[in-house]
């Protein structure tokens, strides 16, 4: 919100008109706000209980306000924020996945006392992550980062017992500390630049020093939000400790936000002179991430921090999507469709999660007293693994497509290790699932509702993907 | 025209999608909707062999829905020569797998679906013209065979499912990446196989990887020697029917890939690479062939054999690739494909057989039987004859495949021969499985054998027909092969 009114400040210098119009292209992020603010008042009128159904609604509607944008490419406020295929498809992957992921609450949290902050939350953090994906500027950066980590903390503490309140203090320390580089470091861009926004970062051309600070400081900030290895350690005691709902939307909402972030920041960045350079860096993180993120689920008990690694090694892979920015047209539909791809696929996983157990010994026999909800765990572990005919597949498909065209097929093949090895860590999930039930759970409607929507769309989406290309192209 | 190739590729998953829709169906009714699905599709599969291909003139009955023409990407699929006859002989083995699978009781719904949704992915495979549809079909099949073996295998199922998956989705990879150099070298950027075939758009390094990858993926599906050890335990492990549709025809993936992609969208490159291929091909068959004949256990034997069998048919293709004249070219690609079609039936038959063998002994063990020729003499009769058309006797349907490919590998590779030798093992182990299983004098404990039900004639007798006619009359499936290849280029 306070992005947003910043945002309109910058405005008011323009024209009437102008302000208008630009209003008019941030619909989809004011119904976000209004929603935010709905939700609070409801809880202070204790009325907690309309929070859910009226974020629900709310969160649609800024989704159905998003679908007129799309092919829009263009800037609001005097280029400080993008309206632009990331930004748009970024609205239409992570507020329908804040939407199951509310949903996904209701149980949890439902008879808690602030109930209804937990929703407002929700949305507060789900546009700190759209003010990312759309970030023209890097005051955008910063508050977008700062805007859904406050969120975030206050979510992954709301339980309030020893184990989410040591994860949300490591998530807040860490968050700070980084948070608090990168904003030293974005001061030696602005130095060097003698701008803000992000189009002049081109006029690093000539400052290596300055750029190589800055953009380590980008790195560090955009990184931990988006639990790219190696500054990921905040996540799985985070994921661990929050509510099974609350892992689940950290894991997509601001995680997509940052990435696209970061994607914001690399297309402006001038093109290496040589062999080495940020696209390097990028994909030396994107192949420590995924391998990391891999190997280090292989060896989990609880499938709450397994989907915890494993969302860092997916994090990875989209990284291979911004090394390819700028060199390949691919790049940013592979961003895109990847991003549809992996919200639906992991909220889908954790709505398993939340209704039938979190350990893998919770989940032995889930396929075989449970069918339905079985077969839609494989179908989500496989679209991470990124097996046709899921959307995961084509996520994958694109971003390697991408690697290749930017001339990064080394990058591709490390990928395609991963995914082998990914099968390995999902497999460890679904053999137990056939195995013998321990005890039989039934999960409540809100669960159920979650992870239908979710397993139609990793369908839809893998389904007519290519379909969804064209419209992002 | 109507779209025969389409309705024959989803009717089994129309049937897959029926049993999933209907949770109250007992296992009679799952079995009967997967007989008439995939009798169904092999009826359309026969209309496609009626309607036939025309002679060198690429595919023909070609199906497609522009998906976005800007990518490339289609909805298209369609048949040639080389795929023809594999479609046919994959629908007739759905259906004799799931007219053979009709006593399993356990969660045979389940089972009849897997089955049904894997063999819309295997048939297309064969038909897919798009690099992408191949692709997502090619996946499929990992799917669906992982959950028919870690569901309904034997003892060490979990460990041989996990091996199998894991290991051929090591090797299918790489093809993706061969997909995307395909699609990125070519101008427009297209994922359509024709296309591809026509104008192979890679050269240079770029060429060389894209085939690297390729043979990696097929050499793993092949399987070839020394990527060929996911085999005998996925086969040891697996259900019958299983083992009828892996080594029937989730090997011929590979080979169908190793024609399709490596020879027909990198031939330069696969001309130079063939003198390695072939190497790959003849030690592949020996060690198959020899590695055979140390087994005792029955199933595990069937199955090294296939490694043998289909060590031929690379070779078949790398001499196609190598060879500078047409006629010999021609000449072992004829009997690579139709040593595909004839591995299908035969090992088909034989997996079935060893099947029902071990249906009533729980043993595969070669040294606890004897005499059985005797107690259940419509078996081993029938095991005798399959195991004859094994092992390549003139009038069977291994004969006109093997033969044609040794003559090709003649002139071209005159070294290359020594892979004969292949066929003196193989006749060697089948002749003393045969007399240690079926002759000698009958055992007590076997004598009260139950010879083959109505059920298992129906699943056994279509296959070891096919395998007579085809020995006897080859022609009938080479004039359509020989279709296809004498327009290659």
């Amino acid at each position: 919100m306070i992005a947003l009114l910043q945002g309109m400040g910058d405005g008011m210098q323009d024209t009437g008109t102008s302000m208008a119009r630009d209003l008019s292209l941030l619909a989809p992020e004011i119904a976000v706000v209004l929603t935010a603010v709905g939700a609070l008042v409801f809880e202070m009128l204790r009325l907690p209980r309309a929070a859910l159904p009226f974020t629900v609604i709310g969160l649609l509607v800024a989704t159905g306000l998003t679908v007129p944008l799309i092919g829009t490419e263009t800037v609001v406020f005097s280029g400080t924020f993008r309206v632009d295929p990331l930004s748009e498809w970024a609205k239409l992957a992570l507020l329908p996945a804040t939407v199951l992921c509310a949903v996904l609450a209701h149980p949890e949290v439902k008879d808690t006392d602030r109930e209804g902050t937990v929703h407002a939350l929700f949305s507060f953090t789900a546009l700190g992550a759209l003010v990312l994906a759309g970030a023209g500027d890097l005051m955008f950066v910063v508050l977008g980062v700062l805007l859904s980590s406050l969120g975030s903390f206050a979510l992954a503490a709301y339980p309030r017992d020893d184990r989410a309140t040591e994860g949300a203090m490591k998530f807040l320390v860490f968050g700070s500390v980084t948070s608090a580089v990168m904003i030293f470091g974005l001061t030696y861009l602005y130095g060097a630049t003698g701008s803000t926004l992000l189009s002049e970062l081109g006029r690093l051309e000539g400052t290596p020093l300055a750029a190589a600070v800055g953009l380590v400081a980008v790195l560090v900030g955009l990184g931990y939000k988006a639990a790219i290895a190696p500054f990921h350690f905040w996540a799985p005691d985070a994921y661990d400790g929050a509510p099974v709902s609350v892992a689940a939307f950290l894991s997509v909402v601001p995680k997509v936000g940052a990435i696209f972030a970061l994607a914001q920041v690399a297309r402006e960045l001038p093109a290496p002179a040589g062999p080495f350079g940020w696209p390097l860096v990028i994909a030396a993180l994107a192949a420590l991430s995924m391998t990391y993120g891999n190997l280090a689920a292989l060896v989990q008990e609880d499938v709450v921090r397994l989907l915890a690694y494993s969302s860092i090694s997916q994090s990875g892979y989209f990284l291979l999507g911004v090394v390819a920015l700028g060199k390949t047209d691919l790049a940013l539909p592979s961003l895109a469709v990847f991003a549809l791809a992996y919200a639906a696929t992991n909220v889908g996983a954790f709505a398993v999660v939340a209704g039938h157990g979190r350990t893998l010994r919770d989940l032995a026999g889930l396929g075989r007293y449970a069918p339905w909800a079985g077969g839609a765990m494989v179908v989500f572990l496989i679209s991470l693994v990124g097996i046709p005919p899921t959307a995961g597949f084509v996520g994958k498909l694109l971003l390697f497509g991408a690697a290749i065209g930017s001339g990064y097929a080394w990058l591709a093949v490390i990928a395609i290790l991963n995914s082998v090895l990914s099968l390995a860590v999902y497999l460890r999930v679904v053999v137990p699932m056939y195995g013998t039930p321990k005890e039989a759970r039934t999960a409540g409607l809100p669960v159920v509702a979650a992870w239908v929507v979710s397993l139609i769309l990793v369908l839809a989406v893998g389904l007519a993907a290519l379909g969804l290309l064209g419209a992002i192209a | 025209m109507f779209p025969l190739v389409s309705t024959t590729l989803f009717l089994p998953l129309v049937g897959a999608v029926l049993l999933v829709s209907l949770p109250g169906a007992s296992a009679r009714a799952a079995h009967a909707v997967g007989i008439a699905a995939s009798g169904l599709a092999l009826v359309g599969a026969a209309l496609v062999w009626a309607r036939g291909v025309p002679t060198g003139a690429g595919f023909s009955q070609v199906e497609q829905i522009a998906w976005i023409p800007s990518a490339g990407a289609a909805y298209r699929v369609g048949v040639d020569g080389i795929s023809l006859p594999l479609v046919v002989l994959t629908a007739l083995l759905f259906f004799v797998s799931l007219v053979f699978s009709a006593r399993v009781r356990e969660r045979a719904r389940s089972y009849v679906a897997l089955f049904l949704l894997l063999e819309t992915a295997c048939l297309g495979v064969f038909v897919a013209l798009d690099a992408i549809l191949f692709y997502v079909f090619f996946e499929v099949t990992l799917v669906g065979m992982y959950f028919v073996i870690a569901g309904w295998g034997y003892e060490e199922r979990g460990r041989a499912a996990l091996t199998f998956f894991i290991y051929t989705l090591l090797g299918s990879l790489p093809l993706l990446l061969a997909i995307l150099a395909l699609y990125l070298g070519s101008d427009p950027n297209t994922f359509d196989m024709r296309v591809l075939i026509a104008d192979p758009p890679l050269s240079g390094l770029a060429a060389t990887l894209a085939l690297v990858a390729m043979l990696v993926t097929f050499f793993v599906k092949t399987p070839v020697f020394p990527v060929h050890t996911w085999l005998p335990l996925a086969h040891t492990e697996a259900p019958t029917a299983g083992s009828v549709i892996l080594a029937g025809v989730l090997l011929k993936l590979g080979t169908y890939g190793l024609i399709r992609f490596a020879l027909q969208m990198t031939p330069d490159t696969f001309h130079e690479a063939a003198p390695i291929v072939a190497a790959f091909g003849v030690f592949s068959a020996l060690y198959g062939a020899f590695v055979a004949l140390a087994q005792t256990d029955l199933k595990r034997l069937v199955a090294y054999t296939s490694v043998n069998h289909m060590g031929y048919v690379v070779l078949g293709v790398a001499v196609a690739a190598a060879a500078t004249g047409a006629e010999s070219r021609t000449l072992a690609l004829d009997g690579a494909v139709l040593q595909m079609v004839s591995h299908g039936v035969v090992t088909g038959a034989l997996f079935l057989l060893v099947g029902m063998l071990q249906d009533r002994a729980h043993t595969r063990e070669m040294g606890d039987f004897g005499g059985l020729l005797r107690v259940v003499p419509v078996l081993g009769w029938s095991f005798v004859l399959a195991a004859f058309a094994s092992l390549g006797l003139p009038g069977l349907a291994h004969f006109p495949a093997e033969f044609q490919i040794f003559l090709g590998t003649l002139g071209v590779y005159p070294a290359a021969v020594v892979v004969v030798l292949g066929i003196a093992v193989t006749a060697g182990l089948y002749l003393r499985a045969i007399q240690r299983v079926f002759l000698g004098g009958a055992r007590g404990r076997w004598s009260g054998m139950k010879d083959l039900s109505r059920r298992e004639v129906l699943a056994a007798a279509p296959l070891l027909l096919l395998a007579v006619l085809i020995g006897v009359a080859p022609s009938l499936v080479l004039g359509v092969i020989h279709a296809a290849t004498v327009a290659l280029p």
